[in-house]
């Protein structure tokens, strides 16, 4: 489950014969004698969504600045289409394509509008393009109203959202995002995901997604890459729920959202959360007569190619990550909205 | 004497303005850009410029006087005992008061200002424009106290000057002279005359600085 070898981004978006849009080879990045970064291989197709994960201090941020032709690797080689950016003019250059919005963004003085506009004026667009352009931006973000609104007024979460705006504004090939949703709530966290869905499906745009949620990660992604001390590292929990188990021993039955039970197997009580492993889902076309507890119905509603490996987004109430062969996913038929039922033991869920 | 008064406070106002606009011209893009850049030989760089700040004025008239003396290595330029000698002198006073309070108000801006800059497609000039916005009250106190400095300075002035009435006298060596010849009177109020200017130019450059937020 780590994209740290190999090709992101779904079927469909992005293909190989027109390569991948990012590429790092051998990076790393030191900071004074210590190594912050180190990796050997990835690739970000065009249209890709892809979630980086990981604890603080884990390199998420560290890497976002490279990708962003911020920061120069120590060491190693970044490729924008396929030609490696390196020297200074080479990384201005590629800095109007690929651009990063922080974690806590910037806005500069003036108008919310003025900030939108500010990549576009940049980049010496004619004056009617540039209003039009930051005005539909925002728009994309459902904060057309701020538009006139001094940007230092303007609370935290409008500020992420006007920052992902003046992105957006600039029509980049990738878009770089480190914990956009750190500080938002709910509602917004789901704007702003479905502002960069609009954008994408307008035209080719890779996404980055740097976040210690996992769980919205996943669930959003197409591909993930999990970092623990700055290298990509193989063991990323998924399907997570925070729930509040009712105690009582052996075998719970514990509530995950959007009306779905699920029977886990421990002594605890009180808050935890339980995570699913993916290979431990099993998929079918109808309920199985099986040892396995759970079972939630859903459609398929994502699916991404892993090598031989197909990574299936069931939504069912909640949304829950399968991973099956590609075999079994073309021998059952399955596709983009097939209903089909998720079943797993409750000896799989793991509690934390 | 007032008509000879307001000539001496035009001068003054003159040298002072000019040597004030070149200083920002020079001094804040360099101060721009020491803020803002790391490079071998930075901490040097800051600690000379901020070495030049405490520059005797005498030192930089005596120095600026050998060099445009007749037989100076400048003597051709025919300088010396000019207005535009005073300004000379100012501008090397003033410089590197703008250009180092230019890089400490930058170096102590949110970093993610050049950072946001950059990653929205700025090219290095354009995004130290945005830094020198958001750092512009700064800016703005900066190039007020090189003009007060450029103003009431009076050791410079009088070495490269010479106090000459009617062509390089200003306020400050004629409040030098008037004291001199125990004409407190005259040497008070040429002494006002300065501050109500100093006062009224600061209220512009305030003013042009925008508010505080």
């Amino acid at each position: 489950m780590t994209a740290g070898h190999g090709d992101t981004g779904a079927p469909g978006r992005g293909t190989a014969e027109d390569g991948p849009l990012l590429e790092l080879a051998g990076i790393t990045q030191t900071y004074g004698e210590r190594t912050v970064l180190r990796i050997e291989s990835l690739r970000i197709a065009r249209g890709a969504r892809l979630a980086v994960v990981g604890p603080n201090g884990s390199g998420k941020s560290t890497l976002l600045r490279v990708l962003a032709f911020l920061d120069p690797p120590a060491s190693g080689e970044v490729r924008l289409h396929g030609a490696a950016v390196a020297g200074r003019a080479a990384r201005r250059a590629a800095r109007t394509r690929v651009t990063l919005v922080e974690q806590r963004p910037f806005l500069f003085k003036g108008t919310v509008l003025d900030n939108v506009a500010w990549g576009l004026r940049a980049r010496g667009r004619p004056r009617p393009d540039i209003e039009r352009a930051a005005r539909t931006a925002l728009a994309l973000l459902g904060s057309e109203g701020l538009a006139g609104r001094d940007a230092r007024a303007v609370s935290e979460g409008e500020v992420q959202r006007v920052a992902v705006a003046r992105a957006l504004a600039t029509e980049p090939a990738a878009l770089l995002l480190d914990e956009p949703v750190s500080g938002a709530d709910r509602a917004a966290q789901h704007a702003l995901y479905a502002a960069i869905a609009t954008a994408q499906a307008e035209r080719p745009l890779a996404v980055v997604v740097a976040s210690h949620q996992l769980e919205d990660a996943y669930r959003w992604a197409d591909d993930l890459l999990a970092l623990h001390d700055g290298a990509p590292t193989p063991v990323t929990p998924e399907n997570l729920f925070r729930v509040e188990l009712p105690g009582g021993g052996g075998n719970q039955e514990v509530a995950v959202g959007g009306g779905v039970i699920i029977q886990v197997t421990t002594d605890r009580a009180g808050p935890a959360t339980l995570a699913i492993p993916p290979d431990e889902i099993v998929l079918s076309r109808e309920p199985l007569h099986s040892s396995a507890r759970n079972a939630v119905q859903g459609r398929i509603v994502r699916v991404a190619e892993q090598g031989a490996v197909m990574r299936v987004t069931v939504a069912g109430g909640v949304e829950l990550v399968a991973l099956i062969t590609g075999k079994s996913f073309a021998d059952l038929g399955l596709g983009i909205g097939t209903g089909v039922v998720a079943s797993f033991k409750s000896v799989a869920v793991r509690v934390f | 004497m007032t008509a000879e008064v307001l000539g001496i406070a035009a001068l003054s106002l003159r040298v002072a303005l000019l040597a004030t606009l070149v200083a920002c011209l020079l001094g804040i893009p360099l101060g721009v850009w020491l803020g803002s850049t790391a490079f071998a030989g930075h901490r040097m760089a800051v600690l000379l410029l901020n070495t030049a700040l405490a520059l005797p004025t005498v030192v930089v008239g005596l120095a600026l006087y050998l060099l445009l003396s007749r037989h100076g290595p400048l003597g051709m330029l025919g300088m010396l005992y000019t207005s535009g000698a005073i300004v000379v002198a100012e501008i090397v006073l003033a410089v590197p008061i703008t250009a180092a309070l230019a890089a400490a108000a930058v170096q102590g801006l949110d970093p993610r200002v050049r950072r946001t800059a950059l990653t929205l497609g700025a090219g290095p000039v354009r995004a130290a424009w945005a830094v020198a916005q958001e750092a512009r009250l700064a800016l703005a106190a900066a190039s007020a106290v090189a003009f007060g400095r450029v103003l009431s300075e009076v050791g410079a002035a009088l070495i490269v000057g010479g106090n000459i009435r009617f062509e390089t006298r200003t306020l400050t060596t004629a409040v030098t002279l008037a004291t001199s010849q125990g004409n407190f009177a005259l040497a008070l109020a040429l002494g006002l005359v300065l501050l109500a200017m100093a006062l009224t130019v600061n209220a512009v450059i305030l003013l042009l600085g925008g508010r505080p937020r």
